[in-house]
């Protein structure tokens, strides 16, 4: 063995260690232009971008598309697609501020309906696919249409704000809850909607990484015939799945709603591109049974970390349009390498 | 690995070059030994000509003061968006902020965050439904919309079948503007003969007048709620093939210069009436605020008719 062999083996076992934490180095990058590209404080000249405040309000910012990408990476490691994600975020936000403005109904309540919803509508999505083998673009594209559809009818086509029909409950203000998720919390400094975001992120990922139904998950993006085969209840984890990601969205639409202080019937318009494109950028492949749920936290981190550093920047929307593309271009192209390598 | 870094770096790079222009805007200014004011300005929708017009307002109106920095920033139709602008500006302690907001109630917290932050804040064009703000800047559409009825009758002579072709009903201009014609052609002869809803869009008004002119053999004049609905009735007029585009005079609003002063000029439509951006009047307020003087808390606009003969000297003030 001459030394030029065994330095090139040592180099590459460096590089597949070092492999496991692409994402965080991408991030880092990110972190480091982000101080590199930073408007200063008027007066003092301090960094913006290294404020606390900044870091706080980055992560409150992208709750709702953390909570959607959250979803779609249990959808996307079977190798599905979820597009009514950012519908069913719609038609939660619509309805959660009827329940609470129109009806008078406490948040808890208000919440466990409207997510209910959430369950029931992927559920839908996840026997259309699994049952009647639809594809899950074509089931899911039904549900994005219907949803919408849902969200302007409950909500007569207007936005849900206190008296803006004469039968509501509140007249005024809005409930305390809306105020109380998009504070910071005294002591912590986060809102409880990031906190909720975090929580959730979190919890799934355990689940992924430490319960059958998370092998489940590789197992059929893997090969779904194999796993099939094996005996394993391919259909029942797909409607879980399915109903999962929905459920996730519902709450991402009661976050919605308490950040804009209404319910309104067209939003999270596109958020489910952002939601595929956070999971694609953290590592996880559209193909299937590949990536996991951490990597998707750093996917969400990246795009909002660059969108970030974009806005404090002020460039405008033509070239940050482009350089979101890409960005995932870029992410993708990491993504072949890495399934070539094994 | 590597590629991975280069990919992002890649990616990244492209920032300085994009940005420069505006980071002129945003660059710090703690050596100038001139006292500088920072204004942010947060726009809330940069597609529409109209507010790309306020924006235009805004920068020429900056320009003649060297002391003032403008940060300007697009929402992009999303309240959302503004509002973590809004935040932004905060963040980096400008000394003003300017904002045209996309809609009342998302806004409302976070200017009366700026506000304890501070930072007087100038609501141009849509209204909060909040006192938390230091002056709002507006233009009166019943007023604009009276003055179009009152001018249209007096052309028509007090007597007249018109077509109006209305912005969208489910918004407040467009009611206002629909009232305020109704108040001004009060007590004539002059009768709506056919109206519709077109959204503010010239297609669907071009649609809709197609349909008024199959119906009916007199028309003397349109009511366009915008400048770009009365164009698309006299397109549709002058697509009929009749020659009507030249008998019927079509009235719009708004009046910004690429769209119906031009059309003014053009001959194409009879009258406009400016919808004013106030960009201006809101560099005059800021400046007054930054200085101490005391400002007034509403400040409503006026109009600028423009008619063929009044065109060119820049319309005339109502």
């Amino acid at each position: 063995m001459t030394d030029a062999q065994s330095g090139g083996s040592r180099w590459n076992r460096a590089v597949t260690a070092l492999d496991a934490y692409r994402g965080v180095a991408a991030f880092v990058v990110v972190f480091i232009l982000g101080c590199f590209f930073t408007p200063r404080v008027h007066g003092t000249g301090l960094p913006i971008f290294l404020s606390v405040q900044t870091q706080v309000d980055i992560l409150f910012e992208y709750c709702e598309y953390g909570l959607l990408a959250t979803g779609m990476t249990l959808v996307v490691l079977t190798g599905g697609i979820d597009l009514s994600v950012s519908s069913v975020l719609g038609v939660s936000a619509t309805l959660f501020a009827l329940l609470t403005i129109g009806y008078g109904w406490g948040a808890p309540q208000a919440i466990a309906a409207v997510t209910a919803c959430g369950l029931l509508a992927g559920s839908i999505n996840g026997v259309l696919i699994s049952r009647f083998r639809m594809q899950p673009f074509v089931a899911t594209l039904a549900m994005m249409t219907a949803a919408r559809g849902l969200a302007k009818l409950v909500s007569g086509g207007t936005k849900v704000q206190p008296a803006a029909q004469p039968w509501y409950k509140l007249t005024d203000n809005t409930p305390d809850f809306f105020t109380w998720m998009t504070q910071g919390l005294p002591g912590i400094g986060l809102q409880p909607a990031t906190l909720l975001f975090l929580a959730c992120i979190l919890i799934m990922a355990l689940v992924v990484r430490r319960t059958t139904y998370g092998r489940h998950l590789y197992a059929i993006g893997g090969n779904e015939e194999a796993a099939r085969l094996s005996g394993l209840r391919v259909g029942r984890v797909k409607v879980l799945t399915y109903a999962l990601c929905a459920g996730f969205a519902a709450l991402a639409g009661v976050v919605n709603c308490c950040r804009l202080d209404l319910g309104d019937p067209e939003a999270g318009f596109t958020f489910e591109l952002d939601a595929i494109a956070a999971t694609v950028i953290g590592g996880t492949s559209l193909a299937g049974g590949k990536g996991g749920m951490m990597l998707t936290l750093i996917g969400v981190l990246i795009v909002a970390y660059i969108n970030k550093i974009l806005s404090l920047n002020a460039v405008p929307i033509a070239p940050r349009m482009m350089i979101q593309a890409a960005i995932i271009v870029a992410a993708v192209l990491i993504q072949r390498q890495r399934k070539g390598q094994t | 690995m590597r590629r991975a870094i280069a990919a992002v770096v890649l990616a990244a790079a492209l920032l300085p070059g994009c940005s420069s222009p505006a980071k002129d805007g945003a660059k710090d200014e703690t050596k100038g030994e001139v006292k500088k004011y920072v204004i942010g300005m947060s726009q809330c929708n940069l597609g529409e000509p109209w507010r790309q017009q306020m924006n235009k307002d805004i920068e020429a109106a900056a320009a003649k003061h060297p002391e003032i920095e403008m940060i300007f920033r697009d929402a992009q139709n999303k309240s959302e968006t503004q509002q973590s602008q809004m935040r932004e500006f905060v963040q980096q302690k400008v000394d003003l902020i300017i904002i045209s907001p996309k809609e009342s109630r998302p806004l409302v917290k976070p200017v009366s965050d700026a506000m304890a932050a501070g930072i007087p804040v100038i609501v141009l064009d849509r209204k909060l439904e909040s006192d938390h703000f230091t002056c709002f800047i507006g233009a009166d559409n019943v007023k604009i919309g009276r003055e179009a009825g009152k001018e249209l009758a007096k052309q028509l002579g007090g007597k007249g079948s018109i077509v109006e072709l209305k912005g969208l009903m489910t918004s407040i201009p467009g009611h206002e503007r629909h009232n305020g014609f109704m108040e001004g052609i009060k007590g004539t002869q002059i009768k709506t003969i056919f109206e519709a809803d077109c959204g503010w869009l010239e297609p669907n008004a071009q649609r809709e007048m197609k349909s008024a002119l199959s119906r009916f053999d007199q028309i003397d004049a349109v009511y366009g709620h915008n400048d770009p609905s009365a164009h698309g009735a006299y397109m549709a007029a002058k697509q009929e093939g009749k020659g009507r585009e030249n008998t019927i005079k079509f009235v719009g609003i708004d009046a910004l210069p690429e769209e119906g002063v031009r059309y003014v000029k053009k001959g194409i439509l009879a009258l406009t009436f400016q919808y004013p951006t106030g960009g201006g009047e809101a560099i005059d307020t800021a400046l007054k605020i930054l200085t101490g003087e005391k400002v007034e808390k509403t400040i409503t606009l006026g109009t600028k008719m423009f008619n063929k003969e009044n065109v060119e000297a820049g319309g005339v003030a109502l």
